[in-house]
């Protein structure tokens, strides 16, 4: 199977980041990941390696309720930012609020809500997606 | 002079061809007779007009006691009986409003004026007129009245009432002005109005004043509070129109106060349990979603830990204790979705309800369980007009229709071909849908009062959790609507749903 560059994991679950990566290394698809605990650490961190241009992610995993900046707050500075390739961003939250999924629709940046816990079948189906953007 | 003398005693004709002196049509026109009491031969005259007052004919000519008997008996007659002896005896006039009888049993007031005429030192003739003053003192008395009612009405009303100076003292008040604020009538009096206010309410009304002064306004009615005596104080609803004279000057205020204390407070209690309510209220939407969040990442976790453990370490997982965790999560997990299904019932009741077809929604609802229908060869029948709509959130008729079909089916009798009917009837209010089934039904008996409530389940079945008819209960409430049942073992259930319609 084809390879992602990178994956950028944003959640302060340590064990939603410890089983997401067990995951999508098992299916072979990708092996560099950058892992962000809160949207504040996730915006600077991005920040820098959109100025190096090395190992730019293809995909998002962003949780919602996380301390410091929240999700929403991340995607509003993140917007903002000249991301130098198509990335793929998924929502992946334990929120089954109906208002955080209308919102989510909101965004385009966004290309789906996904609720948690995520199984390999879910992981598989987004990098999927991400193929199937570079091939647009 | 005598030339005029005569002139007015001269009789002419009148129109009703009756004779008069001038002086009868005078005494006439002014309604005032005259009568003269000779006392050298006790001979009593009485002028046309005296007559007329005494509704006697214009040829009767009364004895001296005849006309005193003309005076009501008792004070009045007495009192004429003493001032003609004193008019007589002592010479004295005398100027009295006293009531008569007439001849017709007519009772009239009369101003009765006598004078001695006095000739060497002997009282010759008692002269004096009369006067019918009936009308003037029937205006006088009903005037005496309505002052009487006004006064009365003024002195007991129930709420407290003040004539104030234009200056702001107190001219007079009523019983409940002084009950309301704990002053007697007399502490009150001359007391500037003001200085009873409570200190933060004294400028809620001066501009208020000078507008009724200035005739902007002919009244305004404010709220404001009052210090009683005790100084404890008191919420008024104040309300001060204007007395103006004819000139339209104003001559002085009349406040009008009731007494709100009570309802002010009972105000306050409402709205502080209101506002209460209403916290905790948010406190609980909170929790449910601090809760179902919270608790769905960690029971996430544990399912997604063991899925990865069950893929890389799969001898870790291949005892008897795995599945039984996974179980119990994959039931935490379930009892969290559901708990998060009731608690966005309420969130959601703002929204708009929208006008449904109720026959478009069963067929969709019934579409969901082909394979069930297909599989117990169940027999649905649906009766429901193409043209009945009911005011419904969609998704939570969706949520209905599905919940009782569902359970139709579910709690079917083994051996018995399922049956259900789903039918429906508009009323004056409400649209009526009624889904009866051939089931198990329910011992409404024993169950009546929880048949609706959360966790209750009735039955053995596996597929049983007790949230069906609770959710839908809420639901269908949420939507100003209403659910009755009818059960009987082995016979079945009918579930009546009440739901708004739109009237056009």
């Amino acid at each position: 199977m084809k390879q992602i560059e990178s994956a950028c994991l944003i959640d302060d679950d340590h064990i939603f980041i410890f089983a997401a990566k067990k995951i999508l290394l098992a299916t072979d698809i990708c092996q560099n990941f950058i892992i962000y605990n809160n949207g504040a650490d996730a915006i600077e961190g991005l920040s820098e390696i959109i100025k190096t241009g090395k190992n730019v992610p293809d995909l998002i995993l962003l949780d919602i309720n996380m301390p410091i900046m929240d999700g929403w707050q991340f995607l509003d500075e993140f917007i903002k930012m000249k991301y130098p390739k198509k990335v793929t961003l998924y929502i992946v939250s334990s929120s089954i609020d109906p208002v955080d999924i209308k919102k989510a629709k909101e965004y385009e940046a966004i290309t789906d809500f996904i609720i948690k816990p995520i199984t390999r079948k879910n992981l598989i189906n987004m990098v999927a997606t991400v193929f199937d953007k570079e091939q647009d | 002079m005598k030339e005029l003398y005569k002139q007015l005693f001269q009789k002419h004709v009148t129109k009703d061809n009756v004779s008069y002196t001038y002086m009868d049509s005078i005494q006439r026109d002014i309604a005032i007779g005259s009568w003269e009491v000779n006392l050298q031969n006790n001979e009593v005259t009485w002028s046309a007009m005296t007559k007329t007052i005494h509704e006697v004919e214009q040829d009767y000519n009364p004895s001296l006691e005849e006309g005193i008997n003309f005076f009501l008996e008792g004070y009045d007659r007495e009192l004429i009986s003493i001032l003609f002896n004193r008019a007589v005896n002592k010479q004295e006039p005398y100027d009295n409003e006293v009531q008569l009888k007439t001849a017709k049993n007519n009772i009239k007031w009369v101003r009765i004026v006598a004078y001695p005429v006095i000739k060497n030192d002997a009282t010759q003739k008692v002269i004096g007129v009369i006067q019918d003053i009936t009308e003037k003192n029937k205006t006088l008395f009903e005037l005496k009245l309505k002052e009487e009612l006004i006064r009365t009405t003024f002195d007991n009303a129930p709420n407290a009432m003040a004539l104030v100076s234009l200056d702001g003292q107190i001219l007079t008040s009523n019983k409940s002005f002084s009950d309301y604020l704990g002053y007697t009538k007399e502490e009150l009096s001359g007391f500037p109005i003001n200085t009873l206010s409570h200190p933060e309410d004294v400028d809620v009304i001066p501009q208020n004043i000078k507008d009724l002064i200035a005739g902007k306004s002919n009244k305004f009615q404010c709220e404001k509070r009052y210090i009683r005596k005790d100084k404890s104080i008191i919420h008024c609803l104040l309300s001060v129109s204007i007395l103006r004279d004819e000139n339209f000057k104003p001559v002085h205020f009349i406040s009008h106060i009731i007494d709100i204390t009570k309802r002010t407070i009972a105000n306050k209690k409402v709205e502080t349990l209101l506002k209460t309510t209403k916290q905790q209220n948010e406190r609980l939407l909170n929790f449910a979603h601090i809760v179902s969040h919270n608790l769905r990442s960690h029971s996430g976790n544990i399912q997604m830990l063991l899925d990865l453990m069950h893929s890389e370490i799969p001898e870790a997982t291949n005892n008897e204790y795995v599945p039984l965790i996974l179980e119990a999560v994959h039931q935490l997990s379930e009892t969290i979705d559901n708990l998060n299904q009731v608690s966005t019932i309420n969130d959601n009741k703002e929204q708009d309800l929208q006008r449904c077809n109720l026959l478009d929604f069963t067929n969709k609802a019934i579409s969901n369980f082909s394979a069930e229908i297909k599989e117990t060869k169940a027999i649905i029948n649906i009766n429901i007009e193409q043209d009945i709509y009911v005011l419904a959130i969609p998704a939570y008729l969706d949520s209905i229709l599905f919940n009782f079909i569902s359970n139709a089916l579910k709690y079917k009798q083994d051996h018995i071909t399922p049956e259900i009917t789903l039918s429906a009837e508009q009323s004056d209010k409400f649209v009526k849908i009624e889904i009866e089934d051939n089931g198990l039904g329910i011992n409404l008996d024993l169950h009546k009062d929880k048949i609706f409530g959360l966790y209750k389940t009735f039955h053995n079945h596996k597929e049983a959790k007790g949230l069906g008819l609770y959710i839908t209960k809420n639901q269908i409430e949420a939507m100003h609507g209403k659910v009755k049942v009818k059960s009987k073992i082995n016979k079945g259930s009918i579930f009546s749903i009440y739901l708004m319609y739109e009237t056009n």
